[in-house]
Parts: C-alpha cells; structure tokens; sequence
C-alpha cells in the first residue's frame, strides 16, 4: 500500500468515524415523564426500559423523568406547559387525558398512525374495548394505553378456610361479602386483632374503589359522553358509601378512618386483614410479598359487575416540534407493542391493554402458572371508563372529602352524597356555563 | 491588622469628600438600592399584585382573567375548605407555640450550664432543626404507621394503641403538631440558653436569700427577666406555624377531609391543582392580614416585655 | 457547686428526652444500615440486627438521582449566599452609620420581609419569575433571597457595636464606602458574617415550597425535591430502609457540619436571634 492510499483510508476512516459520531449526536432528545402510582419497583424498571429502548433506537434519546403519583405527574406536567416546556410524551392516569382535550394541550395521533401506515379507525380494536372510552375524545385518538388495572379483591385462603368459607367460591354479592368480612373479623375482647375487610382511603385510590362499588351498585357516576357532570347524589352513590359506612360502624369488619394503601399491603401480609380491595397493579407485589396462599376475587357485585379501569396512558403534547414527535411516536410505537406490554404486566401486574399480548407464548405460560393473573383480565368483560370530567381531581377529591368523613364517623351518608355532588357541581360550573353558553363568569 | 490595612490606603487617596453633598446625599440609596430591588421585585410588588389579583378570576382552561370584583372574596367566605384551614390553623398554631415554647424553656432551665454533657444533649435536641421539613415528613410518616411504625412497635406493645394518626381526622393536626414541635423545639432552646445566661446572677441568689424556692425563683424572678425572649421564640413559632406546610403537603394533602388543611396550604392547593387564580390570590391577601396582624401583636409584646425587663 | 437531688434529677430527665428525642434519627440511621426486606414487622426496631450494609445507600443514590440533587442545591445555596453577603454588607451599613430621610420608614419596609416570607407569596411570586422569564431555572430559586432583612439587621448591629474610631480614620485617608466595609469593617464584623452564613445555608439546604413551585424539570431539582420525589415512590414499594437511606443521604452535610462545627452552629443561631 503507498502512503498516499494509506493516508486516504485514515481519511476514509476518520470521515466515517465522525460522521457517525454526527448521526449518534444528531438523535432527537425527548423527554418522557411518567409515575410510579402502584406499589413495587416500577421505578426503576421503567428506567431499565427506557435504557433499552434507546440503546435499540439510537435515533432517539429519551430522558425519563419519575414524577411521583399519578396526580404529581398531572401537576407537574401542567406546571411544564404553563412554563412552554412541555416533555413530549408522558404517562397520564387515563382519566386525565379528557382535561388535557379540553384545554387545548396534547394532540391526538391519528395522523402519525396513518403516516406509519395503521388505520385510525382501526388502531384501537386491539385494545380491550372499556378502554377506549378513556383514549378517545371527539372521535379522535388522544392517548394509547399503557398500563391498566382494575380494582381486585385479594383474599387470604387460610383465614378462609378457617373462618369455614370456600376460597373457590369468594363472595359475588355484597351480602355475602358483608356476611364474610363479619365472619373473618377477629376480636380479642374489645380489641380487634384482625379485619374482615381493608381498602386504601387515600386520594386518588378512595375515588376509584367509592366508583367501583357505586356502579356496581347500577350507578353511572359520571356522564361518559359530557365532562361536566358527575352523579353523586344518586341511590346508587348513596348505597355504595352506606356500604362502606356499615362495614365500618354496623358490622366492624373494617376499620376507622383513612388507610394509605402501604398500610392495606402489610395488614394483608401480617394477616391482620383477610380480604382487601387494591388495584390489579399491585398483583406481583402482592405475589412476591404474601407467604401465604391467596386468591383473588372479583369486586362484589349489587345489581351488575362493573368496574372502572384504571391505570395510565401515553400522551403526547403540543409545543414540540415535528422531529421530536415522530420521536416520541418511534418511543411509544415501541413501548405499546405487544410484547412490551405484555413483559410490562408481568412484571408489575397490570394488565396488557392489547390482547394480542395474551396471545404471545411468554404470556401464555405464565398465566398458565398465574391463575390470579387469569382472573384480573377476566374482569375486565365488566369494566368501564374511570372517571373523567373538567378538573377531575378536584372534582374527584370533592367525593372523596366526604367519603372519608364517612368512614371516619364524622358523616351520615345522605348528608356526605349531597355535599359532594354541591361541591362537584361549584367545579364543574365554568365549563358547563360555556356549555350552556352562558357568557357570565 | 486593621492599621496596617490603613496605612495600605494611605497611597489610594479618593476625592470622595469632593463630590460633597451630591455623594453624600446619593450614599444611602445606593447601598440600599440592590436589596430595595429585590424586595421590590419579590416582597412589595407581589403584595401589590396579589391584592390587585384577588379581584381577578381565571379558572382552568382559560387564558384570560376577567373581572370578578369581591366575588373571589365571597366564594372564599362560603368555601367550607378554606374555613377549614382557617379554624386549623388556629388550633394548629396553638398545639405548636405552646409546646414548643415551654419545652424550650424546659430544656434550656435543664442544660443552662455547659459543660460537655450538656453539650452533647442540646446538640441531640437540637438535631432535628438542621434536617429538612420534608425530611422530618418522611421519617415521621413511618413513625406514625399503625401496627409497623416505631411508636406502635414499642409504645403499643405497653399501652394497646391503635391510633391511626394520619388517618383519623381527630389525630391527623396533632401529628403534625408533633413533627413541628419535634423540629423547633431544640432551635428556641438555644434562644432561651442564652438568656438565661444573661439573666444577672444578683438578682437570682438575692431571690435565694430572701427564701424563694425554685418555683418562685422561676416565676418571679427568672421568666420576667426572660419575658422579651419568649416573646420573640413566641412570634417566630407564630410566623412558622402560618409558613411552614411541607409536612402538609408530604404527608396529608390537606386530608383526612381537610383535617390538616392550612391556609397556605389552602393557598397552595387552589393554585396549583384547582387552577383557581383569583380565590388562590384572594386566599393569598387573607393569610398575609393575619400575618402583619400577628407580628404586629408580636412586635408590641416584645416590646412590652423589653421594657418590663428593664 | 452543690450537688442537689434536684439537680441530679433534672439532669437525669434531660438524658431521658433527648434519647426519646433522638429516637426518629436513630431509626433513620439504623433503618438505612439494615438491607431492606419490604413487608417485614420489625423494620421499626432501633437495635441494629443482621449484618449492616450499605446497599440502601446504593440504591437511593442510583434511582434517587441524588448527585444531580447536591449539584443543584450546592449551587442555589452558594449562589444564593454569595450575592446575599454583598447586600446585606451594603445595606447594613447604610441603616448602621447613615443617616437618611425616610431611614425608619424603610427599616420598616425591610421588616416588612422578615414576616411576610417568600413562601407566602408563592402565588404572585410565581407570576413574576415566569414573565421574568426565568421560571423552571434555578435563578428562579435564588433571587426572592438575595436581599435578606434579617442579614442586614444582623450587619447594621454588628457594625453599630464597632467604634467609629475605626472610620473615622479610614475617612481621613480618603475611603470610599466600598473600601471601608472590605478593609476595615467586614474583617471585624466577621463573626456576624459567620453566623449569617451559617443561618443562610441551612434555611436554603433545607427549603422546599418555593422550589417545588419554582422548578418543574427533574433535572433541575434541589435535594428536598429531589426527597419528595423518591419518598414517594419508595414508600409504594413500603422501602422504608431506602427512605430511611434517602432522608439520610439529603441530611448528612448538615448535621455533619453541625457536629464538626458545633459553637459555631450554636452561636451564630443564638447571634440570630439577639436584636
């Protein structure tokens, strides 16, 4: 070789060398903030994906950010679009995605579907159908599931067998779940030592299960198709939070005041709760954590089974310019394929909003292996959208407020359901006057 | 030290004194004109538009403010929240000053000598006041945890406890009260430390030889001498427990139904997740009167209790 | 000295307290040297059981994001005492030495800032750093700090109790003011510096509301926001072992230098406090 055909391919090399080092600095940075609204290590596996999606797509680089609870995240996320810096992608609980329509902040994605060659019309099919209600707005696609939940009844099968009930045959209506939570009840005198019956009243998580037991009472409890109207004051409502109410003071099978839900989890693993409500989220934190045989359930049923889902999608913001949401779209595509989907609800216990990760192998077996998996998904043939309307935190905390007077002895029912629905109705009041087109403020 | 740095400038003569009266005159803004600013721009100017805000109204969604007049004002009277956090935090600022102040002055009359021992048990209380609020939060919320917390595992396994503090809305503003009590205490210590010792020793053993006990000595001798000091711990406590709502924000949230709402709470709440400007700001002017209320009981006790010590 | 059963008592009692008192910091410390098992009933226990490892550290530090944290909070810290140490000389020697029309009334407006607290003022506070344009930033944390009536108050005492012989000579030889405070006066003045220093890192270590409101990007987070965060997610996973390492990790600077520095720290708290 002469030094002159050596020096052009150092040349060749080098101009390579940089070239890629151009490309690789040329990725579209993006920002993605998510939360941690379950139990379990989501954390820092959601960092692991993150770090694997970008190493297998060098064209993007994506910064997650972890924004604490599902209401942080909204808070923070806001707080970024009000300073125009939005992230382009985040996971948003998916009852939030009806607010960020109705102030003009994320944009739907049927363009891009259509771009990568989906079909906007057809895009959702694969997804389980009581999620759709909580993707779409105005017939357009504003947000892609992620991870979904409904709320589980988990049950310890040795107080079972003990207390003489069936852990093949869980309660199914509300009588018979009163009537076990009574039996399992352990008292020590005065004391209880041990519950029939636990649920989290914390924010967020009271309103869901106060949802779960009003429709499943017959409710509605909130107008799928108009923001701005929720039925508290309903007999259904009104029923469900009775409900909680007696299991409380009548039947003193669950206990006083406001539980966090970390409480709920340890009760149930030292077995001083026998049965407890939490989200199907938290059901490989449960399998990891209880040393003793348990099953799930579904959430008991008064006039029909029906549960809201819950859980988190992915949405996509405006104000970011085009690179970055084909960017995002590279990330979302990825992590809302099926086989991401569905590693992720193995993991944590979601489950996959696609059904075509239940027909993948990998799933298969294991829930071959997990029937309490199983039985997650085979409510969902019940389950609704979750509560969604304008301002809905503080439309959901104005039920939640009087719940937890409720549950704390501080208020009858009656007088809790009327308050809520006054005060949900004070909130809602600016958007159903631009509704009914009132123009006073 | 300082001749030698004299002597330095001897060579660095200024016609300063020549500029005469225009310097002179001009002196005092300039100095104070840097810290005038940013008062300006971060404590007067936002009172000012704070006020002017409170009559302004934008709700969420909404890109423009509109007039709203007092009605900010009126829906805040008829807010049962804010009523809420403002009865709190008139309890919550009891179960705090009190304790705080008292237990101050209690370990400051216990460790007032310092010797090494004593050292070593103020720096133990006093501990806390160098972590953060949130810190504290965060330690306190396992505290507080029913059954696997640390004051069940051993307290209750002696006394058969079941409180659940942060739940139950009868407990939920002690709890808090007691992490604030926790954090402050050992800081006013110090403050009462210091006066003790200032207090004159004639005064005290001339309390001895007319016979007083300990109790007397204390009563009328030693808490008048120390009255300013308690005066100014007392206003600081004050101001703290109207300013101070990490906990709250960590902890509670406001619940168990607005069991530990507090106005800044309420004001935090309203702006960030109700998106209600004009009540946030209305809500915003209401706390300050009450805090330019407070001081100004405070200043005019100190000054009371200066004078008497005198 | 007599010994007296009162005394004896008394002293008794105060060891009682402050063991009862250090019991929160003493879970904290042991809690974050025990390898954490979620779920477990003892995790409360103050004797330290099972061999002590450092994993929790580890971990809170990786997923905790907590270098970042220090970066930040070092630099709102020194930023914010650097520019603070300028104004409050100023100032305090202007109340201190001069004599201005006006001068109680704007004593009065500077008192007006010890009440009326950044914090309090969250809401147009934060109005005025977005149009300022520098919301999300860590100016935006800084700047309601840099003028500190409390520092000027101090200053103003401090160089009230220095002689004006001192001034007086330095005015002969042609000072101008700015000379006068770097030569003469701050030098002597230096243990209110100190204990201003000292009073103002750890109110702005250990800050929270105004950041929380003034800073949204991850990346940007002070180490109690940064603690906010990460107790939230670790508490879902009931980790009190890594929240116990966390508290400690945001903390230990702190007490640390409160144990290396103890009179310091004390004086310059009790210096505070004396008008």
């Amino acid at each position: 070789m002469t030094r002159m055909t050596r020096l052009k391919l150092a040349a060749v090399a080098l101009a390579a060398a940089l070239a890629s080092s151009v490309a690789a600095s040329a990725a579209t940075k993006i920002d993605f903030y998510f939360p941690v609204p379950v139990q379990g290590a989501l954390a820092t596996e959601m960092a692991r994906l993150v770090k694997e999606f970008n190493e297998k797509h060098p064209e993007v680089e994506v910064t997650a950010a972890y924004t604490g609870s599902y209401d942080d995240t909204r808070l923070k996320t806001q707080a970024a679009i009000e300073a125009g810096k939005p992230p382009a992608v985040a996971l948003m609980s998916a009852n939030f995605v009806q607010e960020f329509v109705i102030a003009g902040q994320i944009v739907p994605v049927d363009d891009l579907l259509a771009e990568n060659g989906g079909d906007p019309k057809t895009f959702l099919d694969d997804f389980w159908p009581a999620l759709r209600g909580n993707a779409t707005a105005n017939g357009l696609i504003y947000a892609i599931p992620f991870q979904n939940s409904t709320p589980l009844v988990y049950i310890n099968v040795d107080h079972f067998k003990a207390a003489g009930l069936d852990p093949e045959k869980p309660p199914a209506t509300w009588a018979e779940f009163v009537a076990a939570a009574e039996k399992l009840t352990v008292r020590e005198g005065d004391r209880i030592t041990r519950y029939g019956f636990e649920m989290p009243g914390s924010y967020d998580y009271l309103g869901w299960l106060t949802q779960s037991f009003a429709m499943s009472n017959g409710g509605q409890f909130f107008n799928v198709s108009m923001p701005g109207e929720v039925y508290y004051d309903q007999p259904s409502t009104r029923g469900a939070v009775q409900l909680l109410h007696d299991l409380v003071f009548t039947h003193k099978a669950m206990p006083q005041g406001v539980i966090d839900p970390n409480q709920v989890s340890t009760d149930f693993f030292a077995g001083k709760a026998s049965m407890v409500m939490l989200s199907t989220g938290s059901l490989s934190f449960i399998r990891k954590g209880a040393k003793f045989p348990y099953t799930v359930a579904f959430v008991p049923r008064n006039l029909r089974n029906a549960v809201p889902i819950g859980g988190g999608s992915l949405i996509f913001f405006k104000g970011i310019t085009p690179e970055q949401r084909k960017a995002a779209w590279v990330f979302a595509s990825w992590m809302t394929s099926a086989e991401t989907l569905g590693s992720w609800s193995r993991f944590t216990g979601y489950f996959a909003p696609r059904k075509s990760s239940y027909d993948l192998p990998e799933m298969k077996s294991f829930v071959a292996e997990h029937p309490d998996a199983l039985i997650a998904v085979k409510q969902l043939e019940f389950a609704q959208p979750w509560l969604s309307t304008y301002n809905v935190v503080a439309v959901r905390k104005a039920i939640e407020d009087e719940v937890q007077a409720v549950i704390s002895g501080k208020k009858q029912p009656a007088e809790a359901v009327r308050d809520a629905q006054r005060n949900a109705d004070e909130i809602l009041k600016p958007y159903n006057e631009k509704i009914a087109h009132v123009t006073v403020f | 030290m300082t001749t030698a740095a004299l002597s330095s400038l001897r060579g660095s003569r200024r016609a300063g004194t020549r500029l005469g009266e225009w310097d002179r005159r001009a002196r005092p803004l300039l100095l104070l004109l840097p810290s005038l600013l940013c008062l300006g721009a971060f404590t007067y100017w936002p009172i000012a538009s704070v006020v002017v805000d409170s009559f302004f109204g934008r709700r969420l969604g909404e890109k423009v403010a509109s007039f709203a007049g007092i009605g900010n004002y009126l829906r805040l009277a008829t807010d049962g929240k804010f009523e809420a956090a403002a009865l709190n935090n008139l309890v919550y600022a009891v179960l705090t000053v009190v304790p705080s102040v008292a237990l101050a002055l209690a370990f400051a009359l216990l460790l007032q000598r310092s010797t090494r021992f004593t050292a070593v048990l103020r720096a133990l209380l006093f501990f806390p006041t160098m972590i953060p609020l949130i810190g504290a939060a965060a330690l306190w919320t396992f505290l507080f945890l029913p059954t696997v917390g640390l004051i069940d595992y051993y307290i209750g396994r002696l006394v058969p406890l079941s409180i659940n503090w942060l739940g139950d809305p009868d407990t939920a503003l002690m709890a808090l009260s007691i992490v604030t009590v926790w954090k402050n205490a050992g800081y006013y210590m110090l403050f009462y430390i210091a006066a003790l010792q200032a207090v004159p020793g004639e005064l005290v053993e001339a309390a001895i030889l007319d016979g007083a006990g300990a109790w007397q000595r204390l009563r009328h001798v030693i808490l008048p001498q120390i009255a300013p000091t308690t005066a100014f711990v007392a206003v600081i406590a004050l101001i703290q427990s109207v300013t101070a709502v990490d906990h709250v924000i960590v902890m509670t949230h406001g619940g168990p139904n607005d069991a530990t709402n507090l106005l800044l709470f309420y004001v935090f709440q309203t702006a960030t997740e109700l998106h209600d400007s004009g009540k946030a700001a209305a809500a915003t002017v209401v706390t300050l009167a009450i805090l330019l209320l407070v001081s100004g009981f405070g200043m005019r006790a100190f000054e009371r209790g200066a004078a008497h010590a005198d | 000295m007599r010994i007296n059963g009162a005394a004896v008592a008394g002293i008794a009692a105060a060891f009682a307290i402050a063991l009862v008192w250090s019991a929160p910091l003493l879970w904290m410390l042991v809690a974050s040297l025990r390898p954490d098992s979620y779920g477990a009933l003892d995790i409360a226990s103050l004797w330290p059981s099972g061999p002590l490892s450092f994993e929790n550290f580890r971990e809170a530090f990786e997923s905790g994001d907590f270098l970042v944290c220090y970066l930040n909070t070092l630099i709102v810290v020194a930023g914010t005492l650097g520019v603070q140490l300028v104004t409050v000389s100023l100032a305090g020697y202007a109340f201190a030495r001069l004599r201005f029309p006006g001068r109680d009334l704007v004593f009065y407006l500077f008192l007006l800032q010890l009440m009326i607290v950044p914090p309090v003022l969250i809401v147009p506070n934060f109005k005025t750093v977005t149009a300022l344009g520098i919301h999300d930033t860590l100016w935006a944390v800084m700047a309601p700090y840099w003028a500190s009536a409390f520092g000027t108050f101090l200053m103003r005492q401090a160089f009230k109790s220095i002689p004006r012989d001192f001034e007086d000579a330095a005015a002969i030889d042609g000072c101008n003011v700015i000379q006068l405070l770097r030569y003469v006066l701050l030098p002597i003045a230096k243990p209110a510096l100190i204990a201003f220093s000292i009073v103002s890192v750890v109110a702005h270590w250990n800050e929270f509301l105004w950041p929380l409101m003034a800073i949204d990007s991850p990346g940007k987070r002070t180490l109690t926001l940064g603690l906010a965060t990460f107790v939230s997610g670790a508490e879902g996973a009931a980790e009190w072992g890594l929240i116990a390492a966390g508290t400690l990790i945001v903390s230990l600077p702190l007490l640390a230098g409160f144990v290396v520095f103890q009179r310091q720290f004390v004086n310059s708290f009790v210096f505070s406090g004396i008008k």
